[in-house]
């Protein structure tokens, strides 16, 4: 047996409102999320076309094992030019509708086009039957909660969602695209970082509704095999650590111990309020409030998703990460985990990406023009946003737009997106990821958390990163499963019946990188662009810059010969 | 002796050393024994109080350790990991 086949993609032409179910290209059959994203847009993508014109292109496509009985494989990738960093963009999330259309057989959505009328709304409904695009004007401008609260009362329960709220209908850089929880109501989880919500509502495109009905999962090559390697690993990793049984919130203390819980716009890695920003303060609200962790797709053994209740046992927001207690939180410093959950449920509301968000309000305070760590005026703020201000839109623009908006110089950014929490200055080899990573300044391109490196360590540590992160977010696999190349290999060979070497996987996770380089240098993007702003090289925390000289930088750009420890290393985002 | 295994996060203060040999017939023991070789190590490990930081799993060859951590005996061939959560999104 050959494992999946049959496989389509959708074609969706915006500027005439058709779509249609194409055959996917058999030798793309281990291509999925990030890798098939890159792929796609190297080929049908002008380079050098406006992100929100009609020449853009929007990618929506699971990975190669969503919709599989392998644990915690349902991921999404979201991908296009990003007008954020002008260069190319892949964001991955989870929820359901990455299983759900792999179910469906579906392997990307290919979104092309821009209606004439910049005020129509539209949606894609995908099932069994087929595709079709009909109106979504009665929800133009509707937030995110609303929006899904209502799609789920107008559709078959076992539908999920993929959303742009109204910061990406205004084209705002910041826009995020959401996508609904298990329970399919819910739009917690965000592809956030840079702005590819923006390009959805470029295509008026307000949301799309996949419903897999009574499709089962996929059937693999070699059943045993595949079913052995899920029950192994599943073992395996409930018998470990789980680092993350109460979510990437509990890394706060870590980070603060570690300079790198950024304080006041990153002018210091510590924060005095650690304690009431720590995770652990969430997972001690249950017991009064409800809540609880949960995992945000079928079939996820991790479970790092917190659900939040409020003071008075009522559900406020979901996954509240680390990346939003730091740069929503003590980066604006701001005092409580609980309105930094207030602005996370705006966020995903509105469809923000909170770490550019919270990079820009933190500019704002640094300008003078708000107060540190006033949550009730951070509130108001991110009320207008979808009001259309211009500081509202400014924000919603991200830091570097909020820093030419307040005249204000310390902007810390990378291709002109923020810098998220974890922070380049003690952590360099990180920060030679931002520099490189045809992503800009995204930790889920290749985080490495080892301050003890020396300089000749810091290519090789990150490149092996991105590497890594590249085939896992191509995979379906979420990075907090921490799979290996050599995990996925294994599991791409059972699902094809054959075997899949490592030259290959590594081939894959180079071939990615060097797509998405290409497509930046032919957007105009050098590699000089990519170098981390001024803030980070001039102002110290805990008595560092970061200084890594472009030579070193430029090694990145050479395929280093693979090394054993390649193959074991787990994603880390 | 037992030795420390020092995960990547923690590397700072021993300067990229992976694993440290020390003498120590508690943990206590020997975590002073790191700080003593490698400066800055013990405030990674233990709050000013002197406890263990609470984000932090040790594990002894193994297996994880509960109760009074800082107490636990060890043997000389014993190997001591920290496991502790590092990423985020």
């Amino acid at each position: 047996m050959a494992g999946p086949t049959g496989d389509k993609m959708i074609r969706v032409d915006m500027t005439n409102q058709t779509a249609e179910l194409v055959d996917f290209p058999a030798e793309w059959k281990l291509l999925g999320g990030r890798a098939l994203s890159a792929k796609i847009l190297t080929a049908e993508c002008d380079p050098t076309c406006d992100p929100l014109g009609p020449d853009n292109v929007l990618v929506m496509a699971p990975g190669v094992l969503s919709g599989t009985a392998a644990p915690t494989s349902g991921r999404i990738s979201i991908g296009g030019k990003s007008p954020l960093t002008g260069g190319i963009k892949e964001a991955n999330t989870g929820g359901q509708p990455g299983q759900h259309l792999m179910k469906l057989g579906i392997r990307a959505i290919v979104v092309k086009g821009k209606p004439a009328d910049a005020g129509a709304r539209y949606a894609l409904e995908v099932n069994a039957d087929g595709v079709k695009i009909v109106s979504a004007d009665a929800h133009k401008m509707k937030r995110n909660y609303a929006l899904c609260m209502d799609l789920h009362g107008e559709y078959p329960k076992t539908t999920s969602f993929i959303t742009c709220g109204p910061a990406g209908e205004m084209g705002l850089s910041g826009a995020s695209v959401a996508t609904t929880d298990q329970d399919n109501r819910y739009p917690a989880r965000h592809a956030a970082r840079g702005g590819l919500g923006a390009v959805m509502g470029s295509k008026g495109l307000k949301y799309v509704a996949v419903d897999p009905g009574r499709a089962g999962v996929r059937r693999p090559a070699d059943r045993a095999k595949f079913g052995e390697l899920c029950k192994t690993y599943t073992k395996e990793y409930q018998e470990g650590p789980q680092m993350f049984q109460f979510g990437t919130s509990s890394v706060v203390p870590m980070a603060n111990m570690l300079n790198t819980f950024v304080y006041k716009n990153r002018t210091a890695g510590q924060s005095p309020d650690v304690e009431n920003l720590d995770g652990a303060r969430i997972v001690e609200s249950f017991e009064t409030r409800g809540g609880e962790m949960h995992n945000c797709m079928t079939g996820c053994i991790v479970k790092c998703s917190n659900v939040v209740h409020d003071a008075q046992g009522e559900y406020k927001t979901s996954a509240l990460e680390f990346e939003t207690l730091t740069l929503l939180g003590s980066n604006c410093a701001v005092k409580s985990w609980e309105d930094v959950a207030d602005m996370d449920r705006l966020c995903d509301e509105i469809g923000l990406d909170t770490i550019e968000t919270g990079g820009a309000i933190a500019i704002l305070m640094d300008a003078g023009q708000m107060e540190w760590g006033d949550a009730d005026a951070m509130r108001t703020l991110m009320n207008e946003i979808d009001q259309g201000t211009e500081r509202g839109k400014a924000i919603g623009n991200g830091a570097v737009a909020t820093g030419k908006f307040t005249g204000h110089s310390r902007v810390p950014h990378a291709l002109g997106q923020t810098i998220p929490a974890w922070d380049p200055r003690p952590l360099k080899a990180t920060g030679v990821t931002y520099c490189t990573s045809p992503m800009g300044a995204d930790h889920t391109a290749g985080l490495v958390v080892n301050p003890g490196l020396t300089i000749d360590q810091y290519v090789w540590e990150s490149q092996k990163s991105q590497i890594v992160n590249a085939v896992c977010d191509s995979s379906g696999f979420c990075q907090f499963l921490q799979p290996s190349l050599d995990d996925i290999r294994n599991f791409y060979g059972a699902l094809y019946g054959e075997e899949v070497s490592r030259e290959q996987i590594h081939d894959q996770g180079w071939e990615c990188l060097q797509d998405e380089w290409a497509f930046n240098r032919a957007a105009g993007l050098s590699v000089e662009d990519g170098y981390l702003s001024e803030a980070l090289q001039k102002d110290s925390i805990a008595g560092q810059v970061f200084d890594v000289p472009m030579d070193v930088i430029e090694q990145m750009y050479t395929r280093l010969p693979a090394q054993e420890d390649l193959f074991a290393a787990k994603a880390s985002g | 002796m037992p030795v420390i295994q020092i995960p990547p996060p923690y590397r700072g203060p021993t300067q990229g050393v992976a694993e440290v040999e020390v003498d120590g017939a508690t943990l206590r023991e020997c975590l002073d024994a790191v700080e003593k070789e490698f400066p800055g190590f013990a405030p990674l490990v233990l709050d000013p109080d002197g406890r263990l930081r609470k984000f932090a799993t040790w594990f002894r060859n193994g297996d994880k350790l509960t109760g009074d951590v800082l107490a636990t005996a060890l043997e000389p061939d014993d190997s001591i990991e920290i496991i502790s959560s590092v990423a985020g999104g």
